[in-house]
């Protein structure tokens, strides 16, 4: 038997095999290129909704600055009753009007330390005269001395506009933009929403053993208990803290 | 083995069998076979590319940019000319795209109070909207790491904070950003110069220039630079319209971004964009050469002191705070007399 050509030879078993296998590799890989069997899953979250008052730079208080009360509609200023009423100069009484005015000042609980006591329409300094209402920065520094320094400087307070004075002109806010004169702390706000950015985690609680985990800590609070780690908005643990 | 392929097999070359390998009805079918699942599955291994916007294929003009510092001024203006047209293409915003050069006389510094800071991030997300950082995925330039009392182990701060009201009774709040400092450590590392220091303190990328490499994200201990790892997601009427070369202009995929000081404003005399939302007046800005300024203030006359000290960066962030007892929740509490004495 003369021999074949080589391309003529029958296949042996494995080469048939290959044969159909390779063609039938190849299509099954094209076909899973093209359809992407894998489902893709984004580590990517959805866009937080971050409210409007986040970016909003209103200062938090908008004081009148103005000896002005609204009553029944109208607008007054403070002597349009005053001249008729005078107010006993010593307050430590349970009053009978202004009844909203909470006064949580420490220890300055006199209504006149602060307002005059012949003309409302102003306030007064520590030698009895006059301060205008547009001006309650000089009614403050007559105690917080060095925090009126500070304002004055700009290191203490908010500046808004143009750093430079050449180009644009500047805001300086006054004490009782940002502080309530009656109940002066910085009131507490709701923060905006936490990062969920792809380095730095997920938000909320992570789950871990106190190990050092810099994308996933909280913090280790050690005299709150620990299901409850913050504990702000006046609760009894907050009474109970002792710095 | 069967006797019909052998048979057949036999039967087709019986004409010539002296000029090599032939091509017979099994083999063209058995090799075009494999060549046809092989060019199919190389056009399925290449299909991704059917999804690529025409807007992700740079031009010409844009493959061929130069390098931001080698830009003659006539360059210059078409290059922000092209991305005048590219933001009105993709996101329907008529912007003003300008490059503010370094004043003169000016360095850029920041002061930040750590006594008044009360972590309510709002100067994360008015920084992010003023600066077109992405959406989704978030990027977000400032961190506020909420810290425990009496300690600064930053890695016991916590950033997911997310409770009723700030501040909490026993934390202070720490914000970090980039500290534009002196000796950037992330602009020693960068292979291609993508990222320099300007004149008046900024440390600036030109992302038409970055390679995505993430040195400088590496390098920076501040961990202030942040890397697109997917094209960003800013919704069109949330693009803020004032765009600046070098800052907030709209960043492609794989480049690297920073923290500018919000140099299209600070530039031009206005505050950054921190600044003008902090609702308790922690963050203070100014020119620090200027011996009025708020800044030289703080300098001169407050406690201050900068982040990681040691690594020798030399920042121009500065965080200061007040004298005790000025601190919201830190009341002084009257001196009693003791029982008995």
């Amino acid at each position: 038997m003369p021999e074949l050509p080589i391309h003529a030879q029958p296949l042996p078993s494995h080469g048939r095999t290959r044969a159909f296998a390779v063609p039938l590799v190849l299509f099954v890989l094209a076909l899973a290129l093209w359809q992407g069997p894998w489902q893709f899953h984004s580590p990517v979250p959805e866009a937080t909704v971050v409210p409007a008052w986040a970016i909003d730079p209103t200062p938090v208080r908008r004081p009148k600055l103005r000896p002005q009360i609204q009553l029944a509609g109208f607008s007054y200023t403070c002597s349009d009753c005053h001249r008729f009423f005078s107010s006993p100069p010593e307050t430590i009484r349970s009053l009978t009007q202004h009844r909203n005015v909470e006064l949580k000042h420490g220890i300055n609980t006199r209504c006149f330390n602060c307002h005059h006591l012949t003309n409302r329409d102003a306030l007064v300094d520590d030698w009895g005269r006059e301060i205008p209402y547009d001006q309650p920065q000089l009614v403050c520094a007559k105690c917080h001395g060095p925090v009126y320094r500070d304002w004055l400087h700009g290191s203490h307070g908010r500046t808004n506009g143009y750093w430079d004075l050449t180009r644009g002109p500047q805001e300086r806010r006054k004490c009782i933009e940002c502080h309530d004169p009656h109940v002066p702390p910085f009131p507490p706000m709701p923060p905006a929403p936490p990062p969920s950015t792809l380095r730095m985690g997920e938000q909320g609680d992570g789950h871990h053993d106190d190990a050092v985990n810099p994308l996933r800590l909280r913090p280790s609070v050690t005299h709150e208990p620990a299901e409850n780690p913050t504990v702000p908005d006046g609760g009894t643990e907050a009474e109970e803290y002792v710095p | 083995m069967n006797a019909g392929e052998r048979s057949d097999a036999g039967s087709s070359p019986t004409g010539a069998n002296t000029s090599g390998p032939r091509l017979t009805r099994r083999g063209f079918l058995r090799k075009g076979a494999a060549v046809a699942a092989g060019a199919s599955a190389a056009a399925a291994a290449l299909s991704p590319l059917k999804d690529l916007a025409p807007e992700d294929v740079p031009s010409l003009a844009q493959f061929l940019q130069k390098h931001y510092k080698e830009m003659t001024p006539p360059e210059k203006e078409a290059v922000l000319n092209r991305i005048t047209r590219e933001v009105k293409d993709r996101y329907g915003v008529a912007a003003t795209v300008t490059d503010p050069l370094p004043l003169t006389g000016v360095e850029f510094v920041y002061a930040l109070n750590i006594s008044r800071c009360i972590g309510c991030r709002k100067c994360v997300h008015a920084c992010v909207a003023e600066n077109n950082q992405s959406r989704a995925p978030e990027m977000q330039y400032i961190r506020v790491l909420q810290m425990e009392k009496g300690s600064i182990d930053l890695e016991r701060s916590a950033h997911h904070y997310d409770p009723p009201l700030v501040p909490d009774e026993a934390s202070y709040y720490l914000p970090v950003q980039c500290h534009q400092c002196a000796k950037p450590p992330c602009v020693k590392v960068c292979p291609v110069e993508a990222t320099w220091q300007e004149p008046d303190g900024i440390t600036v990328i030109d992302y038409d220039w970055c390679i995505g490499c993430r040195y400088c994200e590496a390098a920076c201990p501040y961990w202030a630079r942040r890397f697109n790892f997917t094209a960003p997601q800013v919704p069109a009427d949330k693009l803020n319209p004032d765009l600046g070369y070098l800052s907030n202009r709209p960043r492609p995929k794989g480049v690297m971004e920073k923290c500018t000081y919000c140099l299209h404003r600070t530039r031009r005399g206005r505050m950054p964009a921190c600044v003008e939302v902090c609702p308790t007046g922690s963050r203070k800005f100014g020119n620090v050469l200027d011996p009025d300024s708020e800044v030289a203030y703080i300098l001169r006359h407050k406690r201050v002191f900068i982040l990681k000290q040691d690594v020798g960066t030399l920042p121009r962030f500065f965080y200061y705070f007040d004298e005790r007892g000025s601190r919201y929740h830190e009341p002084i509490a009257p001196v009693l007399p003791e029982e008995g004495a």
